[in-house]
């Protein structure tokens, strides 16, 4: 019994000890968590207050909720068009960037392909160069096409600069599925198209859809091409348009800004939590071992 | 159904040689092994059969075809591999059709097919599951079922029961041979395991560093190893080797009062040879121990000291030594030996073996 008592204060002070890290580490998560949501919150928050409640207390909570910075943000911007277009450029963007790196993706991964460190630096190299550097060459090939200010111009842009990418997460992806189940489709008689249409491709979705996924976040982001290579509004994306933002209408109004601001966040985050399971791997369970 | 004939098989993979001058012969209908260690080039063999290696050199002969340079599709083969390799995203059903499909086999063959097969393998109810919802000997079997359904000339087989358990293993093991019973289908069978290879196949086919070492019936492989390396890789617990010196038809070892005679036609071998050293090579089951009080009839007796007894509940391994020599001998459940005990044990001479003290040649058989 003494030797117990004895023991106790000892191995409370060894357990604490021994949690430590846990919970330091658990509150340096929480702390950048605050660090990260806080400004979302306060977006949230600013957006359905109205500018006099927003100017009396722009960290307090909102007085009387109110969705009508939505409505005037919506119908002022256009929102409806802003967002199609939006939809448009990354969706088809995303795809095209897809579809433009599968096969290359397919080819570095399983075959001999003669210079491949060469071809792996040109694609780093793509993925490193500032957008800025590829501005004016870009617009001269877009102006020699007769693409400029066009919606196909700029779902071409998109595809092409986010190929690397693709090609690069896609390879990597590729490289995972057992090569068995490839020999056992040609033991099967498949060709190597049929190998990749009907083995690698589907085995492939889940490296497709992360990919496709950051690709289509990257578009829905992006500004620069949309600025430079559009110059009518009927094309302009969601940043592009939320420009106007900027302009002496809004300058002094908190709430309106921060409306437009989380509408263009929802359909990312809407795919976000479509493609969440999606994502999670477990697709070539079963097909090795037992 | 096919023979498969290699002929003079070169693989060599950038400058280093793996198998060198291969030659192998599996006449239509045969279950045939190839066995041996991790590296002994069985399964480049087998892989290359399939052709999913390259041939080097040399010529390699389906059903008397000249198929060295075809893709797999058109060697008429189908393959079972270790990891199954079953196609994930495709149902038990899909799995098994997708070679027919391929060959645009009419839709209701492939069902009919289909169901045949999965009824005799006993898949039936599970077509429409999806590979990972199957455990591990339903998977092998859905495995099994694919190479099957299109009644390939020759099945190839790359340790289709590795990642199975013990017990499954030896269900899946008898299996296998009644279904080669069945469809009389010429099979190359790729195993690391000895007792697989003997109990499965009409021939085996040791090989090790890329060199076919002996291809028999596994009773020939068993009792009569052309060399060392085949005696000990065949059978568990391994064959025992002694060092003797021979002279006047004994070997012989003066410290530990080892002096065997040689029984005839063997002392006739070694007599033409006239070796100074040999390898006596004695299987576990050859060494009896004497019962205590009582001398065996043949000049075959020796002391041994027991090292350790393993008792297996059907027989008892008995761990002994004499000077150097270290051996095991296979008792009876009922040996009641102890530890640290020396007592006399008989060797079986009739069966003994004698290899070349520096090739492992197998002296008796290549005198």
């Amino acid at each position: 019994m003494t030797e117990l008592s004895m023991r106790r204060p000892a191995s409370r002070s060894v357990r604490i000890w021994h949690l430590l890290p846990k919970i330091s580490g658990t509150v340096f998560a929480l702390l950048i968590a605050v660090v990260w949501l806080g400004p979302i919150l306060l977006m949230v928050m600013t957006s359905i207050k109205s500018n006099a409640d927003f100017l009396a207390g722009p960290f307090s909570l909102p007085t009387s909720p109110t969705f009508k910075p939505y409505v005037d943000v919506w119908s002022g911007l256009g929102f409806d068009h802003l967002l199609w277009n939006s939809l448009v450029y990354a969706s088809l963007g995303s795809a095209l960037a897809v579809l433009l790196g599968l096969v290359p993706a397919f080819a570095l991964a399983r075959f001999p392909v003669p210079g491949k460190k060469l071809i792996f630096g040109v694609l780093l190299t793509g993925l490193m160069l500032p957008q800025q550097t590829v501005l004016i060459p870009l617009y001269d090939t877009l102006r020699a096409m007769h693409l400029l200010d066009t919606r196909i111009g700029l779902i071409i842009v998109h595809g092409v600069y986010g190929m690397p990418m693709q090609v690069l997460a896609l390879r990597a992806f590729m490289t995972t599925i057992p090569r068995e189940i490839e020999k056992a489709a040609h033991l099967e008689g498949a060709s190597d198209w049929q190998v990749f249409w009907q083995m690698i491709l589907p085995l492939s979705l889940p490296g497709i859809l992360v990919g496709y996924t950051l690709n289509f976040i990257a578009i829905w982001k992006e500004f620069v091409f949309g600025l430079v290579f559009l110059n009518s509004e009927a094309n302009f994306p969601l940043t592009v348009g939320m420009l106007k933002l900027n302009s002496d209408r809004y300058i002094s109004v908190f709430n309106l800004p921060a409306a437009g601001l989380v509408i263009s966040q929802i359909p990312i985050a809407i795919l976000f939590l479509l493609m969440y399971r999606k994502l999670s791997g477990g697709n070539f369970v079963g097909a090795v071992k037992g | 159904m096919a023979a498969v004939e290699l002929v003079n098989v070169d693989k060599r993979f950038g400058g280093h040689q793996v198998i060198a001058k291969l030659n192998l012969d599996i006449a239509d209908g045969e279950f045939a092994v190839l066995v041996g260690p991790s590296g002994c080039g069985k399964s480049t063999t087998l892989q290359m059969v399939a052709g999913l290696e390259s041939i080097s050199g040399g010529q390699l002969l389906i059903g008397g075809r000249d198929v060295t340079d075809l893709p797999p599709k058109d060697r008429d083969i189908s393959m079972v591999f270790q990891s199954y390799a079953l196609f994930p995203h495709m149902t038990v059903r899909d799995n098994i059709a997708y070679g027919l499909k391929l060959r645009k086999v009419p839709k209701d063959d492939i069902a009919r097919q289909v169901g045949e097969v999965a009824q005799r393998l006993q898949i039936d109810k599970f077509l429409d599951r999806l590979p990972k919802a199957l455990s591990g000997g339903q998977r092998q079997r859905v495995a099994l079922a694919r190479a099957v359904v299109r009644r390939p000339g020759v099945f190839l087989m790359d340790e289709p029961l590795s990642n199975l358990d013990a017990k499954l293993r030896v269900e899946a093991r008898s299996f296998l041979v009644k279904m080669h019973h069945e469809l009389r289908t010429t099979t190359i069978y790729v195993t690391h395991d000895q007792a697989e290879a003997m109990t499965m196949g009409s021939k085996v086919v040791v090989m090790n560093e890329g060199v076919i070492q002996q291809a028999a019936a596994p009773l020939t492989v068993y009792n009569a190893p052309v060399n060392r390396f085949v005696a000990g890789f065949i059978g568990s617990p391994a064959m025992n080797f002694i060092e003797l010196d021979y002279a006047d038809g004994h070997v012989i070892d003066i410290g530990c009062k080892i002096r065997l005679a040689v029984p005839e036609p063997a002392r006739a071998a070694l007599d033409r040879r006239a070796p100074s050293r040999v390898v006596m090579g004695v299987r576990p089951e050859h060494i009896h121990a004497v019962a205590r009080g009582e001398h065996s009839p043949a000049a075959s007796e020796t002391r041994w000291t027991v090292d350790v007894t393993q008792h297996l509940g059907h027989g008892t391994l008995l761990d002994i030594r004499t000077g150097p020599h270290h051996a095991v001998a296979r008792a009876g459940a009922d040996d009641d030996s102890r530890d640290g005990e020396e007592r006399s044990f008989s060797i079986d001479m009739d069966k003994v073996h004698f290899f070349d003290v520096t090739s492992g040649a197998n002296l008796i058989l290549n005198s």
